[in-house]
């Protein structure tokens, strides 16, 4: 909702958002549980809650890259000359080049193109980690079974239904126990990736989320529709229980005066935005521990111009804001700890095709990027040069390091969750020191 | 047959509801009342009594041959408020594309709300989903895919609405076939074809065989402003295997006989076992259910198979009521929520455009028309859209209380102006039990709403509209 809608949605209360100073003050009265008690699906195994892990555990920002994006173009192999070769006319030129597009060298072999430039603090802070060759290592090219799988942790197994990030918070104790939201989705629906969270809501504007109508009657009217709904069934009963309670919650939170730290600008994009509203409910401290943000537009069949055009601007738009929350929420260092993970369904064919484009691929590029992160280097597993025999089906760059390998590692070190099994159902992921221990 | 099914109970084992057993089975549960829920967007009064007077297959049939549903008065709408629904594309190219849009989107929200063809309308946005086109990407040839794919076939056979489709110069553009060519393949079409329009991504096909499609559609392009045009120039005159179809090589100089290599594939995909069990799954779970059977869908597969693809004949499998009474409840998408909200409320003959509501509260409710991005349609899911309940209750309260003229409630429907001292709570539960769930609602809800309406002193007719603001925005009322 942008702003000149408030009139049209007569929501009197969006002029009365108080500081999350008043929140704090009455919390003890707002808390979730007062209007409803909420039921933990029943497919939650037992297991034994530690009693905090304030302090020890991160919390998690999911990116989701919807459409596939482009590995090679995301983090550019320059050193490897059949990427030129496969790319006559939308690869990045190498960083010893004269052109303006030229990439920016990571190290010796990988670079950022042009439109990654606003990650390169951070990778250069250590703190952020490109996997390249990553993904997911079940061999489909649908988007819409890839993104499925992996914003459920599994491929091809109708016993597994909830989403990675779901079944994590669902096998953790609240970071607070009165938290009314432990995780949203900033959009209108829930991502996958949550589905099966306690206390999840998709949100796409934290800043105006509250009830319309006349001031007088609305607690009555909450109190009826806590009333009504709490007869109905799942999953529409619990999102509206936890509705009601974040509306309770968020009205008493400041989000539209967030001031950003560190001097960081967020673009103004989706995401920008998106990650900004994500920036000011962790740093309130509310008990929100899991954000998932989605960004299209990887879909790059044609025209996918890495240099100059749509790939490039969807590149920017990606490292503005992903570097603007850096600069916000993690170089500046905060009294919560944050870990980003950035993942995209699949990458795109090494080839490009007739259209200035590429068609689906296997392997891609995925980031970590946080302070419990070992970043600032391209972690790869055997790459091999891009030649035809070295390539998935002979045209891809193959996936030689599950995407899991580096979530259950995150899972395990930055959110405090051992639960692995329950998390990853049936994979023993691949230890490759993506995190540090905590300082 | 349906006299009886109407006097029984539903077999307690087959309640969604059983967990609650305060709410009414009478009405509300029945097959026939599940059924005016299923094939319109919305119960209104008018459409309960019809569905009582002619009886459950009479209801069904009636709907089914909608061409003979006298219509007129939303046609002379569409006709004076869409003037360009049917314009070739010479006529479009060259508008500022933000009309051709908005006249379609308007028309199609106008019509699936006060369309006396409801499932025609409802179909209509079934099939849009499953042939999915955003139209930022193909913008003007949108509305001839609306118009020659989706409305002529609605009620016809799929194999050839799929032709259609695949002849469709949106779809072709959408899905980038117009840059499928001989010497520059470009898979996207071929994909989706298989994985989304006939046999499913489980379908069994492989990698390779999406490629040797690929190359049966080179060439399928577009000429001029936007009509379809098969370009030998651009063909793969090659022998190809898919799927283990081989499709012989032809001399270069066959010209158009080349377009024939993709129109065999077409032939072979519709007659495939698994497009049948795919489209009876997707109808299945639109319609009736989530989580359809494998017994359900092979019932309706085999009708599929034996009618040649005939939608009407897989709707009456589909729509059967036993397994209306089986069927665990569906949550409306919010376009289906928005059009019973209107349907309740409004006035057709006084609802002069519908702009704030197609290009305002649909995107806020999250289902904005012809944008979503990839081509699987809207979700279809109820986990998807269960977290959008607030977005609702303030549209509830927006419609209830609005004094635009596009959506302005009918107060007149719940709320005696002349004698105000005659309105009684009684009078207004009975009144939005009449326009919401055409006189079916459930009892447990009906006493919520009269205890709202009771709960100050005097009866006033801005409680009146919380009352049926709060109707709306009820958990009953937002699953089919």
């Amino acid at each position: 909702m942008s702003h000149d809608e408030h009139d049209a949605c007569a929501c009197d209360e969006y002029n009365d958002l108080t500081s999350r100073r008043s929140f704090l003050q009455t919390s003890g009265g707002l808390g979730g549980a007062a209007l409803f008690a909420w039921a933990y699906p029943e497919w939650l195994p037992k297991v034994s809650f530690a009693d905090s892990f304030a302090g020890e555990r991160d919390v998690i920002v999911s990116i989701f890259l919807r459409g596939g994006a482009d590995g090679l173009s995301l983090c550019v192999p320059f050193g490897d000359p059949l990427y030129y070769t496969g790319r006559p006319t939308i690869a990045i030129p190498r960083p010893d080049s004269s052109s303006a597009n030229r990439a920016i060298a990571l190290d010796n072999f990988f670079g950022f193109p042009q439109g990654m430039r606003f990650l390169v603090p951070a990778y250069q802070a250590g703190h952020l980690l490109v996997v390249h060759g990553a993904g997911l290592t079940y061999n489909t090219r649908s988007h819409f079974d890839a993104q499925h799988f992996i914003e459920l942790g599994k491929a091809n197994d109708n016993s597994v239904n909830t989403g990675w990030l779901g079944r994590h918070l669902a096998t953790t104790s609240p970071m607070k126990n009165a938290a009314s939201l432990r995780a949203i989705t900033i959009a209108d629906g829930l991502a996958e990736t949550l589905k099966g969270a306690p206390r999840a809501l998709p949100i796409a504007d934290p800043a105006n989320y509250g009830i319309s109508g006349s001031g007088s009657t609305r607690a009555e009217r909450q109190a009826w529709l806590g009333l009504e709904w709490g007869e109905s069934i799942d999953p529409a009963k619990t999102a509206a229980s936890d509705a009601l309670n974040t509306i309770n919650m968020l009205r008493n939170l400041n989000v539209a005066g967030y001031q950003p730290a560190n001097g960081a600008v967020y673009p103004n994009t989706g995401l920008g935005r998106g990650l900004r509203n994500s920036a000011a409910l962790i740093k309130a401290d509310i008990g929100v521990e899991a954000v998932h943000l989605d960004i299209g537009g990887w879909d790059t069949h044609t025209q996918q111009d890495p240099l100059a055009g749509s790939m490039n601007g969807t590149m920017t738009q990606l490292s503005g804001a992903l570097g603007a929350f850096w600069q916000d929420c993690i170089a500046s260092g905060l009294t919560q700890n944050v870990t980003v993970v950035v993942v995209s369904e699949f990458g795109r064919n090494v080839r490009e095709n007739g259209s200035r484009g590429t068609d689906h691929g296997r392997g891609t590029a995925m980031f970590a990027m946080g302070r419990g992160i070992n970043g600032g280097r391209v972690l790869t597993n055997n790459w091999r040069s891009l030649s035809q025999e070295n390539l998935a089906d002979r045209q891809d760059l193959p996936v030689s390091i599950d995407h899991r390998d580096i979530l259950a590692e995150i899972v395990q070190n930055r959110l405090g969750n051992a639960n692995l099994g329950v998390v990853f159902p049936g994979y023993v992921p691949v230890i490759r020191g993506v995190t540090k221990p905590n300082a | 047959m349906v006299k009886r099914l109407l006097n029984q109970p539903p077999d307690p084992a087959f309640d969604p509801f059983k967990r609650q057993p305060t709410l009414s089975t009478k009405g509300w549960d029945s097959a026939l009342s599940r059924l005016v829920r299923r094939v319109t967007n919305g119960v209104t009064e008018e459409e309960m009594k019809l569905a009582h007077k002619l009886g459950f297959n009479g209801y069904l049939n009636y709907h089914l041959q909608a061409s003979k549903i006298e219509d007129g008065a939303c046609q002379a709408w569409v006709g004076q408020n869409a003037p360009l629904l049917g314009s070739a594309p010479e006529a479009l190219y060259s508008l500022d594309q933000r009309i051709p849009m908005d006249q379609l989107i308007a028309s199609s929200v106008y019509r699936a709300a006060f369309s006396k063809r409801q499932l025609h309308e409802r179909l209509v946005e079934f099939w849009s989903d499953h042939f999915n086109i955003e139209y930022e990407k193909v913008r003007y040839l949108k509305l001839g895919d609306d118009r020659d794919v989706i409305r002529k076939h609605v009620l016809g056979k799929f194999p050839d609405m799929l032709k259609a489709s695949a002849h469709s110069p949106a779809m072709l553009e959408y899905l980038d076939n117009t840059r499928n060519r001989r010497t520059t393949l470009n898979e996207n079409y071929a994909r989706e074809i298989m994985e989304l329009h006939t046999v499913g991504a489980t379908g069994g096909y492989s990698q390779a065989d999406v490629r040797e499609l690929a190359r049966c559609f080179t060439g399928w392009t577009l000429a001029g402003r936007g009509n379809f045009n098969f370009d030998p120039n651009g063909h793969d005159f090659g022998e190809k295997m898919v799927w283990g179809q081989r499709i012989p090589a032809l001399p270069a100089s066959s010209g158009v006989q080349g377009k024939t290599d993709a129109d065999t594939m077409i032939e072979f995909l519709v007659k495939h076992p698994k497009t049948a069990e795919y489209v009876s799954f997707k109808m299945l779970r639109f319609f009736l259910q989530y989580d359809p059977s494998p017994t359900q869908i092979a019932a309706v597969a085999s009708v599929y198979t034996k009618t040649g693809g005939d939608i009407p004949a897989m709707m009456r499998a589909v729509l059967t009521p036993q397994n209306l009474l089986a069927a665990t409840p569906k949550y409306k998408r919010p376009y289906t929520f928005m059009l019973g909200a209107m349907r309740a409320t409004l006035v057709p003959s006084q609802v002069a455009k519908v702009d704030q509501l197609s290009f305002r509260y649909l995107p806020l409710l999250g289902q904005a028309m012809y944008q979503w991005d990839p081509p699987d349609g809207y979700p279809d899911r109820a986990d998807y859209w269960a977290g959008g309940v607030l977005q609702r209750w303030n549209f509830a309260t927006y419609i209830t209380t609005t004094n635009s003229t596009e959506a302005r409630m009918d107060a007149n429907r719940f709320w005696n102006a002349t004698t105000p001292a005659s309105n009684t709570p009684d009078t207004v539960v009975d009144a939005i039990a009449l326009h919401l769930f055409g006189g079916e609602m459930p009892d447990r809800l009906k006493a919520l709403v009269r205890g709202y309406l009771a709960a100050t002193p005097t009866m006033s007719l801005t409680r009146t509209r919380e009352a049926i603001a709060l109707t709306l925005s009820s958990a009953t009322y937002n699953w089919l």
